[in-house]
């Protein structure tokens, strides 16, 4: 009986924020599901069921989407590797220093306040202006690339403004990880004589291992759902160098026969991506975790 | 038990408001006196043009409290171009249709015609002054379904200034063409101004190659295409310009954007840009003093294939659903007013439309014409939505050399036949 009562309070407070997501989300996402399954084209009136035409089509029949998947893939794995281990190696550094750790932890945070489309316009100014000054004038001439407009080259810099905007975020989770390793820990160690590496290796790792869970779910999350940084930087430009998914899903929906039922349907396939690829690597790495 | 309370005071606090926003639309009838009030809803795709678009409304708010004992409160929306159509299509589809919009006349109509979001206007006075040139571009299954705004006579840009210079004159064959770059090479000018950073523009030169060739080699393509048994197979010499072009152009093009690419042509950087006489006022806010011209694209070695293009962009439909169309019309007609349109449209620098319009227009308005009066022009040719999105990442992508023609063939195909594909339900 207590046990239910605990259970009603608890969801009570759960409750406004799971009316917002019910309706804003929850709502949506069952439209979207309905739609993919016709051949709206959000004009017309009516339209009719087609079954999983859209699926079928999106998975045999469309080079650009296949290869918008990879692309993404390709994004993806890269952004786990280099976000994770930057954050991680931010967060060591920071904690670190003695007085000035709370300016350095606020400097790093900071690009994470910015929208990403922001940053996207400062990061444009900066490829397309500011490199190329800086190679005319210095010794740096490897700066002076086409950073927008090589396939190549896109990839980097698109890589550099999702790294600049979320690094920061990450580490903060990696910092407060960090503190809650019992100072006993670290003490027994070094008095046992073990260096700097080896209590990394040793202590602080694993016991940060749930913070990389989380960090590992929260990129690959939203790594797969990437979006604003692409659009502002190079819009998947070249041609379709660098669309990511959501780009394709985005441009099938409102720019080319607006065949919004066909984009669903894609919205979908991702959805079913990300949530089988986040559900195995929580259940790899949940069973990898200390208690502490 | 709070729940339920703070749900019911939520309820009735939100059904007020509705009975609030409901009342105020019923205040219609009063005393015969006083003025009768209407509002209409405004959807215009012209943020840059606010201001002479607000003028214009005030004085047709004024006219209609004279004229009809009318009070018009015109709510007026108008969202970046890149969007509007996003805007629009979704506003349409959730019920919610402004009374007035804009919408592209070639791009839009079939499609905003098809689902019934388009009135027959063919009764209204405005039709009678139209040119019949212009009249073409937005009759659509035998009815005027909308009034142009934009009428373009469109060729690629250049640098007159440049081209004396040189003594040369815009070239009619790719063979003139071709001297013409190497002159211009000669003299350390770069031929073309490329601007690739938003993929519309590169998709120009593809409208305008593909328009030469279809109008001078071609002229069935548009109905084979529809038909399904077409192929741009069937058009490959598009590319011979398009090469040419990619081939003497400027170098780092995708990072340009048109306000870049203006800038950088008002500065003289480059001798031709296949861009439209719609950048000239940006052009010439940078530049007061440059000397556009405009000229057809040759597309081979036929002169007849450089052709300009005739076309009319944004223009003005109204909504059969709108609660108030008689005032709706009554706006969509004050647009061609006898007395107050021409001065509109000289403010808005666009192109006469009907036969009120007789301002001076601008040279390179003139100098298009002049091909026009030869017969050197066709009617922009009704292509899919989906082809011209497609064309646009393609030709990005055939710069950077990751497609071949034979891959862009196939892709237009396709993007060609969806489009039917979706047309058809």
């Amino acid at each position: 009986m207590k046990r239910l009562r605990e259970n009603t309070i608890l969801l009570t407070f759960v409750l406004p924020a799971f009316l917002f997501y019910f309706l804003f989300v929850l709502v949506s996402a069952s439209g979207g599901l309905y739609y993919s399954l016709t051949n709206w084209n959000l004009l017309n009136r009516s339209y009719d069921m087609v079954g999983l035409a859209n699926y079928v089509e999106a998975l045999t029949d469309d080079p650009v989407f296949i290869q918008s998947l990879l692309f993404t893939l390709k994004y993806v794995g890269a952004m786990v590797v280099l976000q994770n281990g930057l954050a991680l190696l931010l967060a060591v550094l920071v904690e670190g220093r003695k007085k000035d750790k709370p300016f350095f932890r606020t400097l790093f945070f900071m690009p994470n306040m910015l929208s990403l489309i922001i940053g996207g316009f400062m990061w444009m100014f900066i490829f397309t202006r500011v490199l190329p000054y800086v190679a005319e004038h210095t010794a740096l001439k490897f700066l002076d690339q086409s950073w927008i407009g090589d396939p190549i080259f896109s990839f980097y810099s698109i890589l550099i403004l999702s790294l600049w905007g979320g690094v920061g975020y990450l580490m903060i989770i990696y910092i407060a990880a960090i503190q809650g390793i019992p100072a006993a820990l670290l003490e027994s160690a070094a008095i046992d004589g073990a260096g700097p590496f080896q209590v990394f290796r040793h202590i602080s790792f694993p016991m940060i291992l749930p913070a990389v869970t989380i960090g590992v779910f929260l990129t690959l999350n939203s790594s797969f759902k990437v979006f604003d940084a692409v659009y502002a930087l190079t819009g998947g430009g070249p041609g379709r160098a660098t669309q990511v998914v959501a780009l394709n899903i985005f441009e099938e929906a409102f720019h080319m026969n607006n065949r919004y039922g066909y984009a669903s349907a894609k919205a979908m396939i991702l959805f079913l991506i990300v949530f089988l690829i986040t559900m195995v690597q929580l259940w790899v790495m949940k069973r990898r975790e200390l208690e502490a | 038990m709070k729940k339920i309370m703070i749900l019911l005071v939520l309820g009735i606090v939100l059904s007020l408001a509705t009975v609030h926003a409901g009342g105020k639309a019923e205040e219609k009838d009063g005393a015969a006196a006083t003025p009768q009030k209407v509002e209409l809803k405004v959807f215009m795709s012209f943020p840059r043009f606010k201001e002479q678009f607000e003028t214009y409304f005030e004085q047709f708010k004024a006219k209609e409290l004279a004229e009809k004992n009318i009070d018009v409160t015109i709510k007026l929306e108008m969202p970046n171009a890149d969007q509007a159509n996003q805007i629009l299509k979704t506003r349409l589809a959730s019920n919610d249709a402004p009374d007035v919009f804009t919408l592209h006349a070639i791009a839009d109509i079939p499609s905003f015609y098809e689902a019934g979001y388009l009135s027959d206007l063919s009764g209204q006075p405005f039709v009678n002054y139209l040119f019949d040139s212009v009249k073409k571009t937005v009759t659509y299954d035998g009815k005027v379904v909308a009034l142009p705004l934009e009428s373009l006579s469109w060729g690629y840009l250049y640098n007159r200034e440049i081209f004396s210079r040189f003594n040369l004159t815009p070239p009619q064959t790719l063979k003139e063409m071709e001297e013409v770059i190497a002159v211009l090479k000669r003299n350390n000018v770069t031929p073309f101004l490329l601007a690739f950073q938003e993929s519309w523009i590169p998709q120009l030169m593809m409208a305008l190659s593909l328009g030469g060739v279809v109008s001078s080699e071609n002229p069935g393509f548009i109905a084979s295409m529809n038909a399904g048994t077409g192929s741009y197979n069937d058009v490959r010499a598009v590319f011979a310009i398009i090469d040419l072009i990619m081939k003497n152009g400027s170098a780092k093009p995708f990072e340009v954007g048109s306000a870049a690419g203006s800038a950088d042509f008002a500065n003289g950087k480059a001798a031709m840009w296949v861009q439209g006489p719609w950048m000239a006022e940006t052009i010439l806010k940078v530049n007061p003093d440059m000397q556009i011209g405009v000229a057809p694209l040759p597309v081979s070695n036929n002169p007849a294939g450089a052709m300009i293009n005739l076309a009319t962009s944004t223009s003005l439909a109204v909504s059969p659903e709108s609660k108030n169309r008689q005032v709706a019309l009554d706006l969509v007609n004050y647009i061609l007013d006898e007395t107050s349109s021409a001065p509109l449209f000289e403010a808005l620098k666009f192109n006469p439309v009907a036969s009120m319009h007789t301002y001076e227009s601008f040279p390179w308005v003139e100098e298009a014409s002049e091909y026009v009066a030869k017969g050197k022009a066709y009617q922009d040719l009704p292509l899919p939505g989906g082809v011209t999105g497609e064309t646009a990442k393609m030709l990005q992508s055939y710069y950077t050399g990751s497609v071949t023609q034979e891959q862009i063939i196939a892709a237009l195909d396709k993007a060609w036949a969806d489009s039917l594909k979706t047309a058809s339900n």
